[in-house]
């Protein structure tokens, strides 16, 4: 009968069978993670966590259920939760605010979020998709959002007056009398030198291969971004130092 | 069984087999039910500040350890003494500031900076608004997952050493300008990672050589700012000042306020309450400005909720934003509370509970209820211009009621506002808040000020 279902995985829902060892891989991850005490202290399965979550009303979705899957070491139940529920949270730390053992089950789903990307998990993959505009802008520029993205084609559902002033986006920009959203691209404009320096925060700590294990195209098109700064950087710092020659 | 059959000795169902009753009696019943109130009603924690650790006891022992310096906020940054939660003092800075911005804001709402800068104008509080400066980039992390403790830790001080240095690009001294964040979300995560530095030794080991290839180390040192500093925090104990620029009389106004997650969960003993406003049981700030200013403020039964933003959910999966910021949010606020508007003090909230009305029509949930900030509201009622100051052409919700009924004539101010930007398109002169010259401290197109020996030796 194990061999059975060693081989077929679990009849009831289909899902193939997940290696003992990959199991205890994932939930390693998660205990040895820097704020998994931090987040996490013990539960009496009082429910004050799901009563007020956001997420609970529209999914099938409990904080409560996530904090009882980590507290009893549910390695089966931690990594099906990663499978979907983990997105299911809006991250308003409701939760958190309210946990009478100042558990953060908001917390520990960021944690398990973490834990999916390192991973590769397909539903990572999937969740991050329509996210991928978000991350190249924030990851190449420093900035998350930028006015050439609310646009009505992109946000049909705003509405039609997402401005009500009809005039090209440039030029509202330009009547904005705060200098530097005179922006399209990035909500302010960036220092060059300060997105160089993003970069070495990204490489020195890891996200960028985070960023690959889920969307390794996406990772193609950020290091070019990156590269092409980095050199047009490079040239202005050239620039400055044959002034400061030549003025010497 | 109905009600009037059932034994009140008998159990419920649903608790299993093992389940018994306590037969408590009323005496052990109170005493049992004050026992759980004492932990988790914030009144009684206002008396039990022992039992929470605050963390700048951590902060100052750290510098008297010489691992880290404190950008401290001193008598030239005139701060003002708020009271948190637990009823901490903490120190608002209100001069000399470093206008850390959000993204969402400057790309989606540009009145919340706008006017937060035009009131900062009109009080003389002096800042500086830079380009070097990047997201605290915590929204992609709550919604993505990419990122971690480390970046963002790292992020936060690399923005904040910037904020302490900035000053010398006006030939300043350092800590001259204190941050102040505009953002919510950037606060609350801020405000974790200042915690998470201090408990941690191993994060600070983590982040210092970062910060040490960035050149943004003090001696050798990471720096840590004395407090994290909402705008709206600002808004707040300057409520009074801010009383003394209105002319617009609001008093016939009805607003709600909808507080920010991650403004007052996150690191919930770090924010201000004050009992004088709705008797400290609901977050001070926003709701301190706007009723100092004259509003009714209508408190409603889903004022606790979050807006629905979801950080994700407004990207990926907007029908789960929609739905909760209609149903629990704006529905209320119009049927429960029969507010003219809502105020919030965070980026997505904004947008969110804004943006998101439109569609409504299509399942018949027609609110129209204008949805801005505390700083634009203020604005508008100390005479800003709606549509060239607080940028109201930018909210998707229709704002034009609430103009008439606070008497002001929008439509000759969008028709202003229309030559304005023909004015604008035809290279006109742009009208700003402060010297553009000023935006940029470093890096590809700074200018040094001339020191005062050049500027002698011309003269």
């Amino acid at each position: 009968m194990e061999e059975i279902r060693a081989a077929i995985g679990d009849p009831v829902s289909g899902s193939p069978a997940v290696p003992r060892e990959k199991l205890e891989a994932v939930f390693e991850d998660l205990r040895s993670h820097a704020l998994y005490e931090h987040e996490l202290h013990g539960c009496l399965n009082c429910g004050i966590c799901t009563a007020t979550c956001p997420s609970a009303h529209y999914y099938d979705y409990s904080p409560r259920e996530i904090v009882q899957l980590l507290w009893t070491e549910n390695l089966e139940g931690i990594y099906d939760a990663m499978q979907e529920k983990i997105w299911a949270c809006a991250q308003c730390y409701t939760c958190a605010a309210r946990c009478p053992f100042e558990n953060s089950p908001g917390g520990l789903v960021m944690l398990m979020r973490e834990v999916a990307i390192k991973h590769g998990m397909q539903s990572a993959k999937d969740a991050l998709r329509p996210f991928s505009r978000v991350l190249l802008k924030v990851i190449s520029t420093g900035n998350q959002l930028a006015p050439n993205m609310i646009t009505r084609d992109h946000f049909p559902d705003w509405g039609p007056n997402v401005s009500k002033v009809d005039a090209p986006l440039n030029l509202l920009r330009k009547a904005i009398p705060v200098p530097t959203l005179h922006t399209m691209d990035t909500a302010w404009e960036v220092n060059l030198k300060t997105s160089v320096e993003l970069y070495t925060i990204w490489e020195a700590t890891g996200v960028l291969d985070q960023l690959e294990s889920v969307d390794e195209n996406l990772f193609d098109v950020i290091i070019d971004v990156m590269d092409e700064k980095r050199e047009e950087y490079a040239e202005w710092l050239e620039e400055q130092q044959e002034s400061g020659e030549a003025t010497a | 069984m109905n009600e009037s059959t059932r034994n009140p000795q008998q159990t419920y169902a649903g608790f299993g087999p093992e389940w018994r009753p306590a037969k408590l009696t009323d005496t052990e019943a109170r005493a049992a039910t004050s026992w759980v109130e004492a932990r988790i009603d914030r009144r009684s924690m206002l008396v039990g500040k022992d039992r929470v650790e605050d963390v700048r006891d951590i902060m100052w022992q750290l510098e008297r350890d010489g691992e880290i310096v404190v950008h401290r906020i001193g008598e030239q940054h005139e701060p003002v003494v708020a009271r948190t939660l637990y009823g901490w003092e903490k120190r608002i800075p209100t001069n000399q500031l470093w206008h850390h911005k959000s993204c969402g804001q400057c790309g989606n709402i540009p009145g919340y900076p706008t006017t937060l800068l035009w009131l900062m104008n009109k009080l003389g509080t002096r800042y500086l608004d830079e380009t070097d400066q990047t997201s605290c980039t915590a929204w992609n992390y709550h919604g993505s997952g990419v990122g971690n403790v480390v970046s963002l830790a790292a992020v936060f001080l690399r923005n904040f050493h910037q904020a302490y240095v900035s000053a010398k690009a006006q030939n300043l001294p350092e800590g001259y300008y204190f941050p102040l964040v505009h953002c919510g979300t950037s606060f609350g995560n801020y405000k974790e990672m200042r915690s998470f530095l201090m408990h941690s030794a191993k994060l600070r080991e983590q982040v210092k050589p970062i910060l040490a290839k960035l050149g943004r180390l003090v001696d050798g040192k990471l720096l840590i700012p004395e407090e994290v500093v909402h705008y709206s925090e600002w808004l707040h104990v300057m409520r009074e000042r801010v009383k003394e620029h209105q002319i617009i009389d609001c008093g016939n106004i009805r607003a709600t306020i909808h507080p920010a997650c991650h403004v007052y969960k996150m690191v919930p003993e770090d924010v201000i309450y004050d009992e004088t406003v709705l008797d400290g049981n609901r977050v001070a700030v926003s709701t301190g400005i706007v009723q100092t200013l004259g509003a009714q403020v209508i408190d409603y039964s889903t004022w606790y909720d979050c807006c629905g933003f979801g950080f994700r959910h407004i990207i990926g999966e907007r029908e789960f934003t929609r739905s909760f910021a209609i149903d629990r949010k704006i529905k209320v606020a119009v049927e429960e509370a029969r507010a003219d508007v809502m105020i919030g003090h965070d980026t997505g909230c904004i947008t969110t509970l804004d943006k998101n009305q439109w569609i409504g029509r299509a399942v018949d949930k027609v609110y129209d209820l204008p949805v801005m900030a505390d700083c634009q509201f203020a604005a508008l009622l100390c005479g800003a211009h709606p549509y060239k100051l607080a940028q109201l052409h930018w909210h998707a919700s229709p704002f034009e009621g609430l103009l008439e009924k606070l008497g002001i004539d929008w439509q000759k101010s969008k028709a202003e506002f229309e030559e304005y930007l023909k004015d604008v398109a035809a290279g006109g002169r742009i009208e700003t808040l402060y010297d553009p010259k000023r935006a940029v401290t470093s890096g590809p197109g700074f200018i040094k000020p001339a020191t005062a020996a050049q500027r002698s030796a011309r003269e």
